[in-house]
């Protein structure tokens, strides 16, 4: 039941978004415009820096990914279904998990696209591409939820926009940093024992916000 | 038999209360309107009955359960709303809306044949496809009112339901309302709108947070 109804908003956000063309658009753009602003800011003696890619990537994805998450709940909030989806039609999890889901959707292709971009600009090139891809796959799986529940719980907060930034960067430091500390050491050829914690950070921070998440949001919205 | 039961509801703003104590028995196959003053307490009430507020004071039933115990899917099965918000996703056609709250709310039955529905409420087929973004105040709330159609509640909660409608569309609106009256359904109906006030089986009023019956001239 918890899929079907899943599938059902998410089905349903995916056509919202198709038809309103406003949030895939305005990410991509952005983490473009971040990836060229951060080009310049980086040049040394003409030559972009790649040291600089590791940082670059993830902050921009990071900045990308929050343009989605203040647009996430839109559509319940223009028409006033975000009390009927949330407390009596589906219930507050499957709300959840279709939003979860449609951010990580966004930025997965934002990142897929912006990733060659990121190389070209400043002329890097990725070492270990699957480590790198399972790091940033890892990364947007709990950017995904965690953004969800913030956006979610802030949805009826005046200044929402300024707060989901302030509380949720903080909350995703570890991610941040660790997915910044993988694509460092790939860069630098470090072998994969050197990663294990790193990657063992991620997936626990994810197992941890997959778990709780859901559950803080149903308690939240049945106050 | 009581379906719906109101048991000393209190509900308080800013530490000053707006409804004091009320008591209210909804029974099945009647149309109770609520009328008062605008801030009256009168939406207030309607989202405390359907289960979307918690009262500060007090305990609502329907069929004798505290509605906190019953499950929410099976709440929105049993109580439909109406509100000032049309409660509809705006980039979706009022046929792919209808459609979407039948399949959440009643998962895995059959297809709903929502046309039809949208035609009883006097939607034209030719805006059945169209994005409700584009509908005018009076075509959202014919929507809205397929989608309360197609909930199957049988406790139906409406704040001013005639908002935006024509004529034909507040006879249209009357007519539905008397016919799920008609199959069993309980009806509460906050309105200004002094054509629906000969629907009713009862009248009531807010006064000042105390529910009280309505003075018929």
């Amino acid at each position: 039941m918890l899929l079907r109804l899943t599938w059902l908003l998410l089905q349903k956000d995916l056509r919202v978004a198709a038809r309103s063309r406003e949030v895939f658009g305005f990410m991509l753009l952005f983490a473009l415009l971040c990836v060229v602003v951060f080009a310049f800011g980086f040049l040394r003696e003409g030559e972009a820096a790649a040291a600089q890619v590791p940082g670059v990537l993830w902050v921009t994805l990071l900045f990308s990914g929050t343009v989605g998450l203040l647009r996430l709940f839109a559509a319940e909030e223009e028409g006033g279904t975000l009390v009927l989806a949330e407390r009596t039609l589906a219930g507050a999890t499957p709300l959840l998990l279709s939003k979860a889901l449609m951010q990580l959707l966004f930025s997965g292709v934002t990142t897929l696209l912006l990733l060659p971009v990121v190389l070209v600009f400043f002329d890097a090139s990725l070492a270990q591409p699957v480590l790198v891809l399972a790091a940033l796959a890892l990364g947007l799986v709990g950017q995904a939820m965690l953004g969800a529940l913030v956006a979610a719980l802030l949805v009826h907060v005046r200044l929402r926009e300024v707060l989901l930034p302030l509380v949720l960067y903080p909350l995703l430091a570890p991610l941040v940093i660790a997915g910044v500390r993988i694509t460092v050491l790939t860069q630098a050829g470090a072998p994969a024992e050197a990663l294990e914690g790193w990657l063992a950070l991620m997936l626990g921070f994810d197992a941890l916000v997959l778990v709780t998440a859901p559950w803080l949001h149903a308690r939240v919205v049945e106050l | 038999m009581t379906r719906l039961l109101a048991e000393g509801v209190g509900w308080a703003v800013d530490g000053r209360f707006v409804l004091v104590d009320v008591e209210l028995a909804l029974q099945p196959a009647t149309l109770t309107v609520l009328t008062g003053e605008n801030g009256a307490g009168k939406s207030s009430l309607l989202e405390i009955l359907a289960g979307t507020r918690t009262p500060a004071r007090g305990a609502v039933k329907l069929d004798g359960v505290p509605l906190p115990e019953i499950a929410p899917a099976h709440l929105a099965r049993r109580i439909a709303r109406l509100d000032h918000a049309p409660g509809l996703y705006l980039e979706l056609s009022a046929l792919e809306n209808v459609r979407l709250f039948h399949a959440l709310l009643h998962p895995g039955t059959a297809v709903l044949d929502a046309a039809a529905l949208l035609t009883d409420v006097g939607l034209a087929s030719r805006d059945h496809m169209r994005p409700v973004r584009g509908f005018s105040r009076g075509m959202l709330q014919r929507t809205a009112l397929a989608r309360v159609l197609a909930s199957g509640a049988d406790v139906w909660l409406l704040d001013e339901p005639s908002t935006g409608l024509d004529r034909a569309g507040c006879a249209l609106l009357a007519d539905v309302l008397q016919r799920v009256r008609a199959q069993g359904a309980t009806i509460l109906l906050a309105t200004h709108d002094p054509a629906l006030l000969p629907l009713a089986d009862r009248r009531l009023h807010l006064d000042h947070g105390h529910l009280q019956p309505a003075q018929v001239a």
